[in-house]
């Protein structure tokens, strides 16, 4: 029986489509996968059934009735409720106070009846009784608990109201495996009960281990949905990367030539969200990070450039191992880091062009005169190599474009002229002429010796430019791609393996 | 495309109003040359300007550290220079004693003791991340009680002659010393925020820290030396006001305070960091000094004035609260 029937729903965030054709059709007493690359639609969905979104167009239907939520709350009062990725919680309540937010146990008088409250949370955190750890009760504050411990009050406060359809998206990105097995007691629990669930999540074997049908998004659309029974792990994959992928052979441009020379070599690094990870980076090379976003790509390439601390592990530069305190540190040994996310970690907003190119030649410098003349030679030619187009140097950077912000900022590091390049998902929301531009220039810099690890969300950028990839899963590295094993199935198989 | 070109746009009234104070502040200082000299005879006349000019020249040099402070971002603003002044005023006349012998040496002491307490803010605000409105009127409220204590509120110290002399008698051209100070002030601080590498790193962290950071900059090593040289600036001040009164009491730097963070902003230095200079910063404390005047020329008791002047500065922040919504 279908409960809930969503059909060719449609939604544009600005010039963005984010949903072309959402279709899904949940039944009762089914626990549906939904799965799909990073900006699929999934999650666009899941918020447009929750009523936190507004659709453009399309229809959705509650056990056959013609339904539109204008607010979560609308949604939530018609039975549907959504465990959100980016978690609700209020860090200054407690756990008890927290799960019961907004629909707390009165006494007579009408006052919170704290003794319910308990009680009820206590009940409530049962099941995970043996499994969440220490430091766990209905009492204790949200702030102080651990990522692990604060998904699970998110996913109890989700099941305590006790609605007809839970939408959980990724709500086991933090458990560890008992925690998981819990969790999916209770889900089955639910399901015993006619409860509808739908699942979004990116580990293959918890799709296999809990779900009872998939429906497979791609670029926006609904693409197909089976039952879990009658499909594959790799069939999966298939319909995710559809039809028109990048096979290992179609790869244009010829790996370049390795001289075997490491330049920068990894050993067992260990971070907040870096687990032994080991690599070493051959000169002229573009080496890959892939996997899904998040997987502790970032946070490699922030360590490597001393932005974030390492908890352990050895970097080598050359052969001699390098201390990695700080920025200036990689940047006194040629190690640049360019971040996609420019209004944040780039750009020097109201200052000049000129200010914005010279800062990373000029950070290390004594306070003394600044040689503009010698400056501008330095910059000069690097705004010409990037085809920077630009009103004069003394314009403010926010004149620009999106696009040319971004050269400036990639200027900024040419200028320095390093030996490794870091790259942090470096096209970020920029234009496809700047990002021709920026692959041409990053083969020349290679050709001259420079090398470059590049982490891009986009699976085709990564295919296109890298020489080899590194597939991240929770901060490891779980498979190396490299020549022809290096295609878009490959990358998405990996990805998307169980950890 | 659209958004972005709303955005070009609002830049450009930025760049605009970012030009403008500047302009704004000498036409500002005509205007009320031109009032006062309607409202009494002999108000503009040179000597009159003279001593107006020694009078902005103490609050410019205040400002100067001040305006370093402001321009390094995150809501830096230095309240303890009153502490400051009142505390460099009292240790050069304690330590010079009428002595002409020994100004040098006073001057130094004065300076290492005030760059001291400046560097203790700026520890204060970085490492502690104390925020700096509370740190600093904490430091405030610190010097102010220990200078209670140490002079028992009777006035202390003396300045020697010459730097009596120096600060209000003419030494070259019918100007005053004081005003040749702060003429090379207003040179070095605009050759120091515009052509050097540690300027730069001043508008790199007061725009965007962590870009800057990014950028190899060491954000709090930057910002401590702010506090630091803000607190030498007062400290400098105090010396100068010593000679300018010739001994000093305990909260002769209060009145300072208000009217250093007033003539930062009327010179078109955003309160959220990273744009601005110095040069207007000078313009914001003649426009003071003159309206001040005015005010007294009015017969507006000191209570009045605190109303213009609080009023002045919350205007100002209306006219470029806008900036603030364009970051980011």
């Amino acid at each position: 029986m279908t409960i809930l029937r969503a059909r060719n729903i449609r939604k544009r965030f600005g010039g963005v489509v984010a949903l072309e054709q959402g279709d899904l059709a949940l039944g009762a007493g089914e626990v549906h996968v939904l799965i799909g690359s990073n900006g699929c639609g999934k999650s666009t969905l899941c918020k447009i059934i929750g009523g936190s979104v507004a659709p453009d167009g399309g229809s959705l239907e509650l056990s056959s009735e013609p339904v539109r939520f204008r607010t979560p709350h609308a949604a939530a009062a018609a039975g549907i409720g959504v465990f959100y990725q980016e978690l609700s919680l209020i860090p200054q309540l407690t756990v008890a106070e927290n799960i019961f937010l907004g629909r707390e146990p009165r006494t007579a008088y009408g006052l919170v009846d704290r003794k319910r409250l308990r009680s009820d949370a206590e009940t409530a955190i049962r099941p995970f009784g043996a499994v969440v750890g220490q430091g766990f009760g209905p009492d204790v504050l949200v702030s102080d608990l651990s990522a692990d411990q604060r998904q699970i009050v998110e996913i109890l406060k989700v099941l305590s109201e006790n609605s007809r359809i839970v939408i959980f998206d990724e709500a086991t990105a933090s458990l560890d495996s008992k925690q998981v097995a819990v969790f999916f007691d209770l889900i089955r629990s639910l399901k015993a009960e006619d409860h509808a669930i739908i699942f979004i999540s990116h580990r293959m074997d918890e799709v296999f281990a809990i779900g009872d049908r998939v429906t497979v998004m791609r670029n926006g659309r609904t693409v197909v949905s089976v039952a879990i029974a009658e499909t594959t792990q790799d069939e999966i994959v298939a319909h995710m990367v559809g039809g028109a992928y990048i096979a290992a052979a179609d790869r244009k441009e010829a790996p370049a030539p390795l001289t075997g020379t490491a330049v920068l070599a990894a050993r067992n690094l260990v971070g907040r969200k870096l687990a032994d990870v080991s690599f070493s980076l051959q000169r002229g090379e573009i080496l890959g990070l892939g996997g899904l976003h998040g997987q502790g790509q970032s946070d490699l390439l922030r360590s490597l450039f001393g932005a974030e601390s390492l908890a352990g592990g050895s970097v080598f530069l050359d052969g001699k191992p390098l201390l990695l305190r700080k920025p200036s540190d990689a940047i006194a040994n040629g190690i640049a880091y360019i971040s996609g996310d420019r209004s944040r970690y780039g750009v020097l907003p109201i200052r000049s062009i000129f200010e914005n190119l010279v800062i990373g030649l000029v950070s290390k410098q004594r306070p003394v005169g600044l040689n503009y003349g010698a400056l501008v030679k330095r910059i000069a030619p690097v705004a010409e190599r990037l085809k920077l187009k630009f009103p004069s140097f003394a314009a403010p950077v926010s004149d620009l474009s999106g696009g040319n912000q971004q050269k400036v900022v990639i200027g900024r590091w040419l200028a320095v002229a390093p030996a490794v390049l870091l790259l942090d998902d470096p096209t970020k929301g920029i234009d496809l002429q700047t990002k021709h531009d920026l692959y041409v220039i990053l083969r020349e810099l290679c050709a001259e010796g420079v090398s470059i690890i590049l982490y891009s969300s986009e699976d085709k950028e990564l295919l296109g430019n890298a020489d080899r990839i590194l597939v991240f899963n929770g901060g490891r590295i779980v498979r190396e791609l490299e020549g022809e094993r290096m295609g878009e199935f490959e990358l998405y198989q990996a990805a998307y393996a169980a950890s | 495309m659209a958004q972005t070109a709303q955005f070009n746009g609002s830049v450009t009234t930025l760049r605009g109003l970012a030009t403008r104070p500047l302009t704004l502040a000498l036409a500002a200082i005509a205007a009320m040359l031109i009032v006062g000299e309607l409202l009494s005879p002999g108000f503009a006349a040179p000597s009159q300007i003279i001593s107006q000019l020694t009078i902005a020249a103490l609050l410019g040099i205040v400002a100067a550290g001040q305006n370093l402070v402001i321009l390094g971002g995150r809501e830096g603003i230095d309240l303890s220079v009153g502490g400051m002044i009142s505390l460099g005023a009292l240790v050069a006349g304690n330590v010079m004693q009428a002595e002409n012998a020994a100004i040098p040496l006073a001057l130094a002491v004065t300076l290492a003791v005030t760059f001291t307490l400046g560097l203790a803010n700026g520890f204060g605000v970085t490492i502690m991340r104390i925020p700096p409105l509370v740190m600093t009127l904490g430091m405030y409220g610190v010097i102010q009680g220990a200078l209670v204590v140490l002079t028992r509120g009777i006035p202390s110290g003396r300045a020697a002659p010459l730097l009596n002399d120096f600060v209000t008698n003419p030494v070259l051209l019918g100007i005053p010393g004081i005003l040749f100070v702060w003429v090379m002030i207003g040179i070095g601080m605009t050759v120091f925020l515009r052509r050097t590498a540690f300027g730069l790193k001043i508008f790199a962290i007061g725009t965007n820290e962590e870009a800057a950071a990014l950028a190899g900059i060491s954000v709090r090593r930057t910002r401590v030396i702010l506090f630091g040289l803000s607190g030498m600036f007062a400290g400098l001040t105090g010396f100068l006001v010593l000679g300018y009164t010739g001994n000093v009491f305990v909260g002769v730097g209060d009145q300072y305070i208000l009217p250093s963070i007033i003539a930062v902003v009327i010179g078109g230095t955003s309160l959220a960091g990273g744009t601005g200079g110095y040069i207007g910063t000078m313009a914001g404390a003649v426009v003071l000094v003159l309206l001040q005047s005015i005010l007294t020329t009015l017969n507006i008791d000191p209570s009045g004035r605190q109303i213009v002047f609080g009023a002045t500065l919350l205007g100002l922040m209306l006219l470029y609260g806008r900036q603030r919504k364009l970051r980011m």
